[in-house]
């Protein structure tokens, strides 16, 4: 009955956090995907990601992600977990103009497929076979930058600029709690906290284009957020995990993971 | 151009070659004349003779009786059936035999070793893992090109499984107990031979080793077939088959010698062992057991 009620409490708190930031990647169920006396599994995903980013000006990200991960650990303990993956970036109406005098020949940043990393560990404490409860820290980095121009007109002169956006890092850590339904269901829910930064550079200033020239460094804007999640066993030792990232937007994502 | 003119060569030499291979059934015929078989009766008075039973015509179910009708005949058989070869190029090939057999023992052996010594086995038995997983289009297709659609199949899931659940194929969890999609070793040269082509006679390679005409068409295919072959520039191809070739050697020290040791002419003993193995590949269909795939020692 404790356990229930800390999960209640936890639901509570979710529920009215003023999350706005969203992160890189599920977190998967706190109980580590394992055999009981630990071993590896496998998996591949895709991740569909939202955030919000702001200096001065503020900028919405959207990525679509592709990745493939290792992890090893055991049942009840603790497990780590590399994973590797591609990524485009959209930088919503980065290039979208406020004046009327400039006209650009698009509005969104949009670069595909830059490789990124992704490293976690988590720990996970049963309270009994259904309930149990668990701690997480996940970082992600992208290894190249991401660079996209575009071309307009400034009161008839026409100019070019080119936009990069490099150094896209995060760190995630957070508590999830998890019960086990009939059929080795899991389903899990927890808070965490989130921190995003990345660089933008602009290689030329344009009155009504968003980003000034030079280096801007942008911090995502709200640091608490809401996860929760699914994970179904299929045939053949394969599992199915589904996951949403509640925020100001919403990031959601699959994963079918095979343990060894 | 440089890079076709080898395969062609080849095989030109090999078309001319299988002209000279002797035709097994003819130096397997039986004799003109059937044996005769000479009837000969006891007679003694104390003994009263029984009435002589009727003759029982020998039943065959090959229907090879001689002419008598008493004697079954043996079917001929083929000398490639027998897991025999003919070997006109004995003298070449005990060279080329010595040529790798030092290869193996001063070149290979050792770098292999010190290999073995600085990477552990899960570390080699998974980059072995990944270039059997790259060798996929050669099993595939020879799959294909054999009519085995369930063994293309079991192929393509195979390479599904590995490459994405498999770490890009460094892990087998294709053959694990749960999904057992076992690999279909196929080779080009299997596909001839399931095509009803002979493997001709016995030939050694200097560092390929043992092959036959047909075996090395086989090779040409199925380097066609090879992600390595179009790796660019040329001696990055031929790096990762060394690699390749140095890691599956760490796997396998001690096979040779154990052959080498048990043999009393070892050269005897390696194109007996390859023309059974290459012949029991071309005869079955279906998925390898891991047993299967350590059953040659290859040098």
């Amino acid at each position: 009955m404790k356990s229930l009620k800390v999960i209640v409490i936890i639901v509570f708190v979710i529920l009215i956090a003023p999350g706005r930031a969203a992160a890189g990647g599920p977190f998967g169920p706190p109980q580590p995907i394992a055999k009981e006396a630990g071993g590896l599994h496998t998996g591949i995903g895709y991740w569909f990601h939202e955030d919000k980013y702001k200096n001065g000006t503020e900028q919405v990200t959207r990525q679509n992600q592709v990745y493939s991960e290792l992890s090893y650990g055991s049942r009840n303990g603790w497990e780590i977990t590399a994973r590797v993956g591609m990524s485009d970036l959209k930088l919503i109406d980065a290039f979208s103009s406020s004046t009327s005098s400039t006209a650009t020949s698009k509005e969104d940043f949009e670069e595909h497929g830059n490789f990124f990393s992704t490293l976690g560990v988590k720990g996970f404490y049963p309270f009994n076979k259904t309930f149990g409860m668990g701690a997480f820290i996940q970082g992600t980095y992208y290894f190249s930058d991401f660079t996209d121009a575009v071309s307009g007109t400034r009161n008839g002169v026409p100019f070019s600029v080119e936009l990069g956006v490099k150094n896209l890092w995060d760190v995630n850590f957070g508590t999830g709690f998890q019960v086990t339904v009939p059929y080795g269901i899991k389903m899990y829910i927890g808070p965490y906290v989130h921190y995003s930064e990345l660089k933008v550079s602009s290689s030329a200033d344009v009155a009504g284009v968003a980003f000034a020239s030079g280096e801007t460094t942008m911090k995502n804007k709200t640091g608490l957020g809401g996860f929760t999640g699914i994970e179904v066993p299929l045939a053949k030792g394969f599992r199915l995990n589904l996951e949403g990232q509640y925020t100001e937007r919403l990031s959601v994502g699959a994963a079918v993971i095979y343990v060894y | 151009m440089k890079a076709f003119s080898f395969p062609v060569l080849l095989f030109v030499f090999f078309a001319a070659g299988c002209a000279h291979s002797p035709d097994p059934i003819a130096s397997l015929a039986p004799p003109a004349a059937p044996p005769q078989v000479q009837r000969v009766l006891v007679v003694s008075d104390s003994v009263q003779i029984p009435p002589t039973p009727p003759e029982i015509p020998v039943t065959s179910e090959t229907k090879n009786v001689d002419d008598y009708g008493d004697i079954e005949v043996p079917e001929k058989v083929s000398e490639e059936a027998q897991g025999e070869i003919a070997d006109p190029l004995e003298p070449f090939n005990r060279a080329m035999y010595h040529f790798n057999d030092k290869l193996y023992f001063w070149v290979l052996k050792p770098v292999a070793q010190g290999y073995e010594k600085v990477v552990p086995e899960a570390a080699r038995v998974s980059v072995s893992n990944f270039f059997t997983n790259l060798a996929f289009p050669i099993r595939f297709v020879n799959c294909l090109l054999q009519a085995n659609f369930k063994g293309a199949a079991a192929e393509l899931g195979r390479f599904t499984v590995n490459t994405l659940w498999g770490v890009g194929g460094f892990l087998d969890p294709a053959s694990s107990e749960d999904i057992n999609l076992s690999k279909q070793d196929e080779d080009f040269g299997q596909t001839l031979g399931a095509y009803g082509l002979g493997h001709g006679f016995f030939i050694v390679w200097p560092l390929l080793g043992p092959s036959s005409p047909r075996d090395t068409v086989g090779l040409v295919g199925d380097a066609f077939l090879t992600p390595s072959t179009y790796f660019s520039p040329w001696y990055a191809g031929a790096g990762t088959r060394v690699y390749d070739r140095v890691n599956d050697t760490s796997l396998k020290i001690g096979d040779y010698e154990s052959l080498k040791e048990a043999a009393i002419d070892p050269y005897v003993a390696i194109r007996d062992a390859y023309v059974q193995y290459r012949l029991k590949k071309v005869n079955r269909k279906g998925g390898n057991t891991p047993a299967e795939d350590s059953e040659l020692p290859r040098k």
